[in-house]
């Protein structure tokens, strides 16, 4: 059966990887292809570079990170940051990226997911969504977290999966860094309101959070960066854990 | 020196495609042209893309390269090259090699696409099994391979109340639903030995 998944996210600036705590407050964490080598043989499923400084003149600096980890990384790579256009998503995915995810850009211009899906395919369109708590709902927010937008959390991913995206990367602003759990209310109505694959993001301190992201959320995968990036825990003892549970996952080779 | 070559449909990432069958003793290139594609070795139908983009890449070379895979041409197909195969798709219109009798058609599960790791359910008694085997595969599919008989079925996957074909083969053709290129070690060790199958049985 398909088992769930585990997603090692390197934020990357300038080709280095960096880890902030609400979306501020950045720390180096060392070489992203290093990184990324390293989790593959962790058993690591998937490994996402999101661009937080996601500047014209730093796209040539990704595109080139990019190809050098497609050249020795042999799992799924999906590069987030940046992509305003057809064309940037295009030249990600030509340069070794197998699924972009699309933020900021998806919300000033939704038709974009539709052409990149109609080119692509859906499956190489990750829509990706910020979304702050609001008593008892969320709100989507763009910018790296900065800008309020109106949009419901929960809308917004429906019409997401309806406009082509194949999956939604959801993080929650709120836990992002906080390592006290994934916002399983958030993660659990989204994970209803979609039929595309729900990737939780945002909150990551335990073995346990991830079970629960699973079980109690719904998300068909689970986004890890500070904890796996401090050796706080590594992606075979999660996994064990995860097996302890019941929930399957690919044990690597 | 072995020729391996990647027909480019213009989709999308062939750059880990051709560092993943890189090997000593192998000249791996990428073409637009689909009949300069077909004077390789082994071609490589790859796996990014949308049907009707990559049948209409093709330039009418359908008949000519389904002749040459009838012939015995070695050739891998890998998700969407896998679904090129067959006569036609739902996806979108556009003609398909027609190598395979059968059609595309889009899953009809609740979660839709199938994202992720599965397993490969080998058929025991599949024939022109491949020496290589795979436990689970990477898959990002919307749409499956029905083949109008079982006959050139190695491989099965299942994704909640659906089963698919993961692997096929007719003459020295293989087309896999799942990416081998992004099956970490194991899938990269698959994939080049099912390719030196291919060349060895030519």
């Amino acid at each position: 059966m398909l088992t769930n998944r585990i997603i090692a996210c390197l934020d990357v600036m300038d080709g280095r990887v960096v880890k902030g705590t609400g979306f501020v407050n950045l720390r180096d964490a060392g070489d992203p292809v290093v990184l990324a080598e390293r989790y593959e043989a962790q058993g690591a499923d998937e490994i996402v570079y999101l661009d937080i400084a996601a500047t014209g003149e730093g796209r040539g600096t990704l595109l080139d990170l990019v190809r050098r980890t497609a050249e020795r990384l042999f799992i799924p790579l999906t590069v987030g940051g940046g992509m305003r256009t057809v064309d940037d998503i295009a030249n990600a995915l030509r340069a070794g990226a197998d699924k972009t995810a699309v933020n900021s850009a998806a919300v000033r211009h939704p038709n974009l997911l539709t052409h990149a899906a109609s080119r692509f395919g859906s499956q190489c369109v990750v829509a990706s969504i910020d979304a702050l708590r609001r008593g008892e709902s969320w709100e989507v927010y763009v910018d790296g977290g900065r800008q309020p937008t109106g949009l419901d959390a929960i809308e917004w991913a429906k019409r997401c999966a309806e406009l082509g995206a194949g999956e939604i990367l959801l993080t929650s602003i709120d836990r992002d860094g906080a390592r006290s759990g994934y916002d399983i209310e958030l993660l659990s109505a989204v994970a209803a309101a979609v039929t595309v694959p729900v990737v939780a993001s945002g909150g990551a301190g335990s073995a346990r959070d991830v079970v629960d992201a699973f079980v109690r959320g719904g998300a068909d995968a689970a986004l890890l960066a500070g904890i796996l990036h401090d050796a706080t825990t590594d992606i075979r003892s999660l996994k064990s854990a995860l097996q302890a549970a019941s929930i399957p996952v690919r044990t690597a080779a | 020196m072995t020729r391996l070559v990647i027909f480019d449909y213009g989709a999308g990432n062939l750059h880990s495609l051709a560092k993943a069958i890189a090997a000593d003793g192998r000249n791996v290139t990428v073409e637009t042209d689909l009949r300069v594609a077909m004077q390789a070795d082994c071609l490589v139908l790859p796996g990014v893309g949308a049907f009707g983009a990559a049948a209409s890449a093709m330039h009418g070379g359908q008949a000519d390269l389904r002749a040459a895979l009838s012939d015995g041409l070695p050739c891998l197909g890998i998700c969407l090259g896998m679904q090129l195969l067959f006569d036609a798709s739902e996806e979108s219109p556009g003609r398909g090699v027609g190598l395979i009798p059968g059609k595309v058609t889009r899953l009809r599960t609740p979660k839709v696409p199938h994202m992720g790791w599965n397993d490969i359910e080998w058929r025991e008694s599949g024939n022109g099994q491949n020496r290589a085997s795979l436990g689970s595969a990477y898959f990002a599919n919307a749409y499956i391979c029905e083949p109008e008989d079982e006959s050139p079925i190695l491989a099965w996957t299942t994704h909640q109340d659906a089963r698919f074909a993961s692997m096929v083969r007719s003459a020295n053709t293989v087309g896999v639903q799942f990416h081998p290129e992004k099956s970490s070690f194991a899938g990269r060790a698959f994939v080049n030995a099912v390719i030196e199958d291919l060349i060895e049985c030519r």
